[in-house]
Formats: structure tokens, sequence, C-alpha cells
């Protein structure tokens, strides 16, 4: 338990560093805030044994700029066309996860991805995703990202 | 070299803004709650990413580059984690959308 907590401090006073800046009386602040968000961090998201892969992690970090201009791209000239409605549908999704807290990472995780939007869970684990144009096959690309997002933390060993 | 830098910086915050707009746009325009929060969202997280691009040459110093690259990732996290739930919450109070 020592080991993860002490980690998930440190990083957090890496970040507390690093957007407040390195003083010595917001040291005292940030060593404070930091240690709140562990223990928080430790109850919401108790420590595993799962570890990510470094590659595909990197892969799935470095895909993520593209993704970002792609949905934008995508929801900026529906907005701005002025042709053009969006046309959206609620689609029901079944995960492979099982309901708990790395389901709910992935689901957080799609929704900065192109055209989805997770909206709750509707009956027997499935999902309601919510999409921007209905056109595309939502179901297949959620499942293809769950996949990816599964093997980069390293959740299906 | 320092004229190259500034039209970078100058191109990449108008395009920034230009997605700030659209999102915009798409928050007036969209039908639904969930549709608006597709435009809140995502053009504005590309909106926000580019205007971080842009300001990085200008950083002071590699502290600056950090600070700037953590805001962007602080509101990714935030909008990731709160906007699936206002979705759900969407969803649930009128189920016709």
């Amino acid at each position: 338990m020592a080991g993860p907590a002490v980690f998930r401090f440190a990083l957090l006073l890496l970040l507390w560093f690093v957007v407040a800046g390195v003083t010595a009386d917001g040291a005292a602040v940030g060593a404070a805030a930091a240690l709140l968000a562990s223990w928080a961090s430790l109850h919401l998201m108790p420590p595993t044994r799962d570890w990510p892969r470094p590659a595909a992690l990197a892969r799935l970090l470095l895909r993520f700029p593209w993704q970002a201009l792609r949905a934008g791209t995508e929801v900026a000239l529906i907005a701005l066309d002025p042709r053009r409605r969006p046309s959206p549908a609620t689609i029901a999704w079944m995960p492979r996860l099982p309901p708990g807290g790395a389901l709910d990472a992935f689901l957080a995780y799609a929704s900065l991805l192109p055209g989805t939007l997770p909206a709750g869970e509707i009956a027997d684990g499935a999902i309601a995703i919510h999409a921007l144009d209905a056109s595309t096959d939502i179901a297949a690309a959620m499942t293809m990202e769950e996949a990816r997002f599964t093997h980069a933390f390293g959740l299906d060993a | 070299m320092t004229l190259l830098v500034d039209a970078f910086t100058i191109l990449a915050v108008l395009a920034g803004l230009v997605f700030f707009i659209a999102g915009t746009t798409g928050l007036l325009r969209f039908p639904d709650t969930a549709s608006r929060l597709h435009a809140l969202t995502k053009a504005d997280h590309l909106g926000l990413g580019l205007i971080v691009l842009g300001l990085l040459p200008r950083a002071a110093g590699i502290d600056g580059a950090l600070r700037l690259l953590a805001i962007w990732g602080l509101v990714l996290l935030s909008s990731a984690a709160v906007g699936p739930m206002i979705a759900r919450l969407a969803r649930l109070r009128r189920p016709g959308e």
C-alpha cells in the first residue's frame, strides 16, 4: 500500500510544481494538496496489479492529438456549415470490460474520441453512446478503441 | 527565424480561435444536450490545443512549456470526467433526446 501511495503523492506534487512553479511558500500548500489528492485517488482508484504496456501506451498517447484533430474538425464542420444539421442518435454498446474503474476510465477516454459521447448504463451492462453522426458504425469503433485501451493499460493480462 | 515563429504562433492561435467559435456555434445550434456537449468538448479541446501549440515556442523555458501542456491535459481530464456524467443525467431526465 505504501509504494503506490508514495508514487501517486510524488506524481501529484510534481504536477503541482509544473502548474504552480517551485516556490518555498507554495511547496507547503502543494504538499498538502498532493496529500489530499493521493488519499482521494487511493480511495477512488485502489492500486491494482495491472501494469501498462509502455509501447502500446505510447502509441495510444501519440495517436491522441490526431484523434483530437479529427474530433474537433468533425464537430466544427457540422457547427459552422449552415446547410448541415447534426443527425444525432443514441446507440446501445456492449463493453468487453467488466463494470468498474477500468470501464469508467475507458468511457471517459472515449468521450474525447471523434463522434462518441458515453451517456451512462442502459440495462444488462450495455452503455448508451451518443453519436453526433449516426451514419457510421459507432459500436464497432468503440469495441476497437476499447481493445487498444485495454491492451495499453495491461487490463487483458 | 523570429518571423517564422511569430507567423506560426499567429496562425495556430487564430486556428484555435476558429475552433472556439465553432464550439460556441455548436452550443447555440445543436438540437440536444449531448450534441451540445460534443461541440463544447471536442471543438474547444482542439481550439485550446492549437492555442497551446502556438504559444509553446514563446514559453519561457521548459517549465513554461510543461505548464501550458499541463493546462491542456487538465482541461481534457476534467471534461472527460464530467462530459459523460452530464450526458447521462440529460438522458435520464429527458429520455426523448
